[in-house]
């Protein structure tokens, strides 16, 4: 062998299991988190009433710094980018996705602010998240009559009955109703994304961070959801909210390209939440077929469930390697990356599902119980798939990247 | 038409620019600590800038690894530093696109005010206006 390519190669190798020190040390924070403060109680977050809401596993998550993960140091966050982000949030998601979407909604609310690059706003906005209480944020998008038409440029024309800005002297003035919001119920500000008015459809969309106890917002009532019931979601209502002009992000009209650039940061992380729904039920269902025996083997050195259970990991493994790629390309690249954390959900989400249900299958009908989880795991699976885009988003998203242009660098 | 007749202008422009940035003690010890050096490599006119703690460097010439680099139009660059573009819009709409730890060039950011101040009597001092 020669020696000194080998040394080179050794140099040069990808090494995929050492994250940077920061990052390892907040994933295995909050993997503590999941099991030792969200894992007890994940059963009564479930079947809690929809209005539900646990302050309290907030606040222990809040003081290992889940609430400020992506804030810089200087405004007293962790500074662990989206890398550390998304893997706390699969470490988080692998007990209970509803909790990491809590977090993970604040930081969608937050991502307006830290684009902006304004030092005004960031000293305002960003050090709430580093008190002893936690403090939550939302990112206000849907509507009752646009959804995709928000989120795709080509359809901003088509949008119907868009939450409307005007300005009035230093304020603009808000009036509309978003719906879906996950954090509107509890959180201290959103980022409200509204047509200015005069504007057809969403072609005048802007970005405004805009404090939650402003006269004239109304928090809605809460959406009875099939699963993340752990974490709120609900209408948010503006009625002539007056916002101060130093609290919109970017320009008039340029919000579509601020919510599309905090889409794809976000998407990256989400792929995290999907990848831990599938790989806890990959964990359940390697131990039960560790332990059942049928035919008198054991279910996992049967052929038939052999494939499956390596089909499932190699699936579990495949979708944590691209949302680190994802991820990775998030905290390295500006505007964040199209196509990886696209695909990295893309990816994932259907993981989620796929392996969710083999696993509630390969258990029978102890699959089918509440008291083994993975009926949960199933409910949430479907749920990821929706939120950050759909796979149909998605797949718009990727085939663009597909036919544009290479970056020259 | 573009707003600098050349790469030449435009470094000399824009490395001005710099030039007052590294005048700042603030930023050039802040600079220091955080090892920030930036590379910006500007077209429509091409021209290509290094900046470190220790200088301000123009061409192609490699000076060393740089943290963060910049890719813009001289006519983005210049609409940038007048603050009629505004850096969300730039980076959201892609025609600021940057390479290196986004967690730096956030940082980064709000510690450029001083040269948004200069820039558009630098940039009249050198014949390109408004």
């Amino acid at each position: 062998m020669n020696t000194a390519l080998s040394e080179s190669v050794s140099e040069a190798a990808l090494n995929f299991d050492v994250l940077p020190y920061e990052v390892e040390q907040f994933r295995d924070a909050a993997r503590n988190f999941a099991r030792n403060v969200v894992k007890p109680r994940v059963q009564d977050l479930d079947q809690a009433p929809a209005a539900h809401f646990d302050w309290e596993t907030v606040g222990h998550g809040h003081r290992i710094g889940l609430t400020r993960a992506a804030v810089p140091k200087e405004y007293g966050g962790l500074g662990v980018g989206m890398l550390g982000v998304a893997t706390a949030l699969e470490e988080v998601a692998a007990v209970c996705p509803g909790t990491a979407l809590v977090f993970g909604a604040t930081l969608l609310g937050q991502a307006p602010v830290l684009l902006s690059g304004d030092p005004r706003l960031q000293a305002r906005f960003l050090p709430l998240f580093s008190g002893d209480e936690p403090v939550l944020a939302c990112n206000a998008v849907t509507e009752e009559d646009a959804g995709c038409d928000l989120i795709i440029p080509s359809l901003a024309g088509h949008a119907r009955n868009v939450t409307t800005a005007r300005r009035d002297g230093d304020h603009y003035v808000l009036t509309g109703r978003k719906r879906f919001i996950t954090n509107a119920k509890v959180a201290a500000f959103a980022s409200v994304f509204a047509n200015m008015a005069g504007s057809a459809g969403a072609t005048g969309l802007t970005s405004f961070i805009v404090p939650l106890d402003l006269p004239g917002v109304v928090r809605g009532p809460v959406a009875d959801k099939m699963g993340y019931r752990a974490c709120l979601g609900s209408e948010l209502e503006f009625h002539d909210v007056r916002v101060p002009a130093e609290y919109m992000i970017g320009a008039e009209g340029e919000g579509m390209a601020i919510n599309m650039a905090q889409s794809n940061m976000a998407r990256a992380a989400v792929a995290g939440i999907s990848t831990g729904v599938a790989r806890s039920a990959l964990e359940q269902a390697v131990t039960w077929c560790g332990e059942r025996v049928q035919g008198g083997r054991h279910l996992k050195d049967q052929q038939f469930t052999a494939a499956k259970l390596a089909d499932m990991a190699a699936k579990v493994d495949a979708a944590r390697m691209l949302y680190l790629r994802a991820a990775d390309k998030v905290d390295n690249e500006l505007p964040p990356p199209v196509y990886e954390p696209a695909a990295a959900k893309l990816f994932a989400d259907r993981t989620a599902i796929d392996v969710a249900e083999t696993a509630l299958s390969l258990l029978g009908a102890r699959g089918y119980l509440r008291s083994y989880g993975v009926e949960k795991m199933m409910r949430d699976a479907l749920g990821t798939r929706i939120y950050e885009g759909t796979p149909e988003v998605l797949a718009l998203a990727i085939t663009d990247s597909l036919y544009a242009e290479q970056d020259e660098w | 038409m573009p707003v600098f007749p050349s790469g030449e202008m435009a470094v000399k422009v824009f490395g001005s620019l710099f030039g007052v940035l590294l005048e700042d003690e603030d930023f050039v010890a802040r600079a220091r600590q955080e090892e920030l050096s930036v590379r910006l490599v500007h077209t429509k006119p091409d021209c290509e800038i290094y900046v470190a703690p220790h200088g301000v460097f123009a061409g192609e010439q490699p000076q060393g690894p740089a943290a963060i680099t910049l890719r813009m139009t001289c006519d983005t660059a210049h609409a940038l530093w007048m603050g009629r573009l505004l850096v969300p819009v730039a980076i959201a709409t892609g025609r600021l696109r940057i390479r290196g730890k986004v967690a730096k060039v956030l940082e980064l950011v709000p510690m450029l005010r001083p040269a948004f101040d200069r820039y558009p009597d630098i940039a009249a001092a050198s014949g390109i206006g408004a």
